[in-house]
């Protein structure tokens, strides 16, 4: 487990990928708080936990999204490359590369939401002086961003991968995490009660996010999403021994 | 005889119903080197992709080393495998693709620079692989393959994009492979190559076995090894 674990590492420190995906997230990230702080009234920035939940739509939502992509990518990619041949010849204990990826991809996951937290605060210091309005979040707000969103991100990261092993083809895993995401997700922001258990939204929640459709627990929304992170990776698991490889 | 290195035995796979290998059964034993025959289609990837556990077969049994595939401890020092795809990423460089799967297979980095040496690619391991010509792949390819200094080599169409020098000493190459014990089943459609570097040939057909001779055989009934092939081949097709 050791040895494909060094083997995964390996894999995502070896080609430009990543990199590139990290600068395209802070990018939007960028476009994004830009966009948003230049658009809103002064009084939905001004006050309260306003600046904090922007940084948790863009930073955490973005995020998220990433992570989800990348820890999808680090199994579509193999599939796409025909790398996965070799990669089951070495290791034909296929659960253990879906583990080893599982654990990689939590770690990804975690530094992608953890840069798009980092710009997302940076770009909305510098665009709210610009703007001449003060930056309202506090310390204890940042540790929270970043902690939920290192523990949110690396749960999504392996949702992604979970994803990405059953769908197997690239587009079509990417798509399916998109129309989730950024569609289904906001649909259901119009059911509450349904919306605070989708993913999107548990993680907005594990960084203490303090809205309706929320689940506004930050251990409870954590436990369910880890759930879920267990559940797809068992299916995943099983999908990927049970069929063959092409 | 010493217990077979690859054995299978009524091996068959279905795809959709349509057998793409139909109780197929042949042994290899050490020291001997395999020429796997047959047209397009005939389902000789499929059977190295089952033996290689790969696929899970529809019925019938495929081993090497008197186990399944995916029960063998150290899979990669006991069998190297050059598929018939070049399976790369096209970003990472050759050097860290083998190094990629020595990590899985606990090996060291010092095997990693001996293969590519071996291979003749050390001038262009620190490259991308996207950037490589056809025969360096395969070239790349073998060098995974033996990177576990492994007693079996399953090659499917090894010598494809190779060029002449390179053709010459994957001969040799294999040649001294058997002589040490080493076996090979390897595919091919240059019937011209095969004739000078297997020990014997199996030819399929439909999945189905046609023959099994070794090229000794062949040689005393006179004709080349194209002649027997295509004999052979185009009895069942008519
Ligand atoms: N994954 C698959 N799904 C459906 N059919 C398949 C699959 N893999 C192989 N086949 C079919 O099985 C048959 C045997 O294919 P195979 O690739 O084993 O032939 P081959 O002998 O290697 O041919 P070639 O000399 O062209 O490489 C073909 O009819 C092929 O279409
Ligand atoms: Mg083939």
């Amino acid at each position: 487990m050791i040895r494909q674990l060094r083997s995964e590492t390996a894999k995502v420190t070896t080609t430009t990928t990543i990199v590139g995906l990290l600068a395209a997230l802070a990018g939007l990230v960028v476009l994004a708080i830009v966009v948003h702080t230049y658009a809103l009234p002064d009084e939905r920035l001004a006050a309260g936990d306003g600046q904090r939940e922007l940084l948790t739509d863009i930073g955490i939502s973005l995020g998220g999204l990433f992570a989800a992509l990348i820890g999808a990518l680090s199994i579509t990619a193999e599939f796409r490359t025909g790398t996965i041949r070799p990669t089951v010849l070495a290791t034909p204990r296929r659960a253990r590369v879906i583990a080893a990826k599982a654990l990689v991809s939590a770690g990804t996951g975690a530094l992608a939401v953890i840069v798009s937290v980092v710009t997302a605060s940076v770009a909305a210091q510098v665009t709210l002086s610009i703007r001449g309005l003060a930056s309202t979040p506090t310390a204890g707000d940042y540790v929270e961003l970043l902690a939920g969103g290192a523990i949110a991100g690396g749960l999504l990261g392996v949702i992604g991968l979970a994803v990405g092993a059953i769908i197997r083809a690239q587009v079509p895993t990417f798509v399916a995490l998109f129309i989730w995401l950024l569609f289904i997700e906001n649909v259901l922001v119009e059911l509450p009660d349904a919306h605070r258990f989708v993913p999107g939204a548990l993680a907005q929640g594990i960084t203490g996010l303090n809205r309706e459709g929320v689940l506004q627990d930050v251990w409870p929304a954590a436990l369910l999403l880890c759930v879920y992170a267990a559940g797809a990776l068992l299916v995943s698991v099983d999908a990927t021994r049970r069929r063959d490889i092409a | 005889m010493s217990a077979p290195v690859a054995e299978v035995e009524g091996l068959t796979k279905s795809f959709g119903g349509v057998p793409a290998v139909d109780h197929l059964s042949f042994a290899l034993h050490g020291g001997e080197i395999a020429g796997f025959l047959g047209p397009n289609g005939a389902g000789k990837s499929t059977t190295l992709r089952l033996l290689l556990g790969l696929a899970a077969p529809t019925s019938g049994t495929a081993r090497v080393f008197g186990r399944r595939y995916a029960d063998l401890d150290e899979p990669t020092r006991s069998v190297g495998a050059v598929l018939e795809f070049a399976d790369f990423h096209p970003n990472r460089t050759g050097r860290n693709h083998v190094r990629v799967l020595a990590l899985s297979s606990g090996i060291d980095e010092h095997r990693v620079a001996e293969v590519l040496e071996l291979v003749d690619l050390s001038a262009v391991a620190d490259r991308k692989v996207g950037g490589y010509s056809l025969g360096m792949r395969q070239r790349l390819g073998l060098a995974t393959a033996l990177l576990g200094d492994p007693k079996l080599l399953i090659l499917d169409e090894p010598i494809n994009g190779l060029d002449p020098a390179g053709v010459h000493w994957l001969r040799a190459f294999l040649r001294r492979f058997a002589d040490g014990g080493g076996a090979v089943l390897v595919s091919s459609h240059v019937l011209a190559e095969v004739e000078q570097s297997v020990d014997r040939v199996l030819i399929i057909n439909q999945g189905r076995l046609l023959a099994d001779q070794s090229m000794t055989e062949i040689a005393r009934d006179g004709g080349s090894l194209e002649q027997t092939y295509l004999a052979i081949t185009q009895a069942v097709a008519l």
